[in-house]
């Protein structure tokens, strides 16, 4: 939930950015941070392995400035991906306000995802929130793949159960950043709306 | 709507209450720093002394290290994992919980006393809590703190922003 601080006039959101391993979620705070003004982000902070993977979290706060009076500040998170650290993606998720789930639009990692949103589901409804309420934006990343392995957009719905959801989809190449804008845009939106 | 999904709206009067908490707190043990954290990691309130630059960072890995280790808790099948104590060289840091909500952290050096830390930390989580029952309970409208037109604004501010 949201932190709305009268006196400091200020409010906070935690955006979480949730999928399976390599899927490319530090790629998007590391495009967001690269391409945000100066004066709106702060440092992006990575907790990761020698091999660049993500151990505990990646974190870049974003202040958005005033709005209405309100000094509004995002903070966006990665959690791990690799199927080990499960417990460390609780942890990390913990307050969160929404939900970016980035998919891995290669053919042979789709089991991956479903497992990956599966337990989403499982640790959103954990803390004791309705996961059908939860503000949650889906993104297909790496729509730059090959065409022998990359998986089409409704096949990646169909396995994924996007469209009786009715979330926001996005098709994405973080690593050039077609996509990232849109993707925080939507989950924004979302997170605003439950405010 | 889905009582866990709406925003904790601390008021002026309740943050002034957490504020003199803080400071007391400082005072008292003689700490060099003292932080209310929301369990998202984001910081309600800091006291002690100068400016720290890094206070965002801190507040997300705190945050974060509190809500791991309470997973290696859980796995231990222990229930009540309500503190933990870290310790460094020059600086400790003691952090306690408060309703599974917020998270109180104290940044000391040798000079302190983890014991006194310990028992006056207790006394102010129990004042915290106190607070957080208080905010809790207040049903204020978020409209009527926000302005209806905020969300409009807000959108507006996003596609300014976010954008390539
Ligand atoms: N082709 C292609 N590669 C991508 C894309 N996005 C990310 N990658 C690559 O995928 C690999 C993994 O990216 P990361 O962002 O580190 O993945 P992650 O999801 O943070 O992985 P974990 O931290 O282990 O959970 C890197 O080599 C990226 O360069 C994309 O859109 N297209
Ligand atoms: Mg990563």
């Amino acid at each position: 939930m949201a932190l709305i601080n009268v006196a400091a006039r200020e409010i906070h959101c935690k955006i979480v950015y949730y999928g399976p391993g390599m899927c490319g979620k530090t790629t998007n705070l590391q495009y967001i941070h690269s391409q945000v003004p100066k004066d709106v982000k702060g440092d992006l902070l990575s907790i990761a392995t020698e091999t660049e993977r993500t151990l505990f979290f990646d974190f870049l706060p974003l202040d958005l400035g005033k709005v209405r009076g309100f000094q509004t500040r995002f903070h966006l998170y990665t959690v791990p991906g690799q199927v080990l650290y499960e417990r460390t993606r609780v942890a990390v998720l913990n307050g969160s306000d929404g939900v970016v789930f980035v998919a891995d639009s290669n053919k042979n990692k789709m089991q991956e995802n479903v497992n990956s949103l599966k337990e989403l589901a499982q640790n959103v409804t954990r803390q004791n929130k309705k996961f059908a309420e939860f503000p949650i934006v889906i993104q297909y990343n790496k729509r730059d793949l090959p065409r022998e392995v990359l998986a089409s957009v409704q096949t990646m719905d169909h396995f994924l159960g996007v469209t009786k959801m009715n979330w926001p989809r996005v098709e994405a190449v973080a690593t050039t950043g077609t996509g990232v804008f849109e993707t925080l845009r939507a989950i924004s939106r979302a997170v605003i709306s439950k405010l | 709507m889905d009582p866990q999904l709406t925003s904790i709206i601390v008021p002026t009067e309740e943050l002034g209450q957490i504020e003199e908490c803080l400071v007391r707190l400082v005072e008292d043990t003689g700490s060099d720093y003292a932080l209310l954290l929301d369990k998202s990691g984001q910081v309600i309130c800091s006291k002690g002394d100068g400016d720290r630059q890094d206070i965002t960072a801190l507040g997300a890995l705190i945050a974060g290290v509190f809500a791991s280790s309470r997973e290696v808790a859980k796995l231990l099948r222990e229930r009540d994992f309500r503190a933990s104590f870290q310790q460094g060289v020059r600086e400790n840091i003691f952090i306690a919980l408060i309703e599974e909500q917020w998270i109180l952290c104290i940044i000391f050096n040798k000079g302190t006393h983890i014991g006194l830390v310990k028992v006056l930390t207790k006394k102010a989580t129990d004042e915290l809590a106190s607070v957080l029952e208080r905010v809790r309970q207040q049903h204020k409208a978020r409209d009527e703190v926000l302005g209806s037109s905020f969300r409009t604004s807000m959108e507006d501010t996003i596609d300014l922003l976010f954008r390539d």
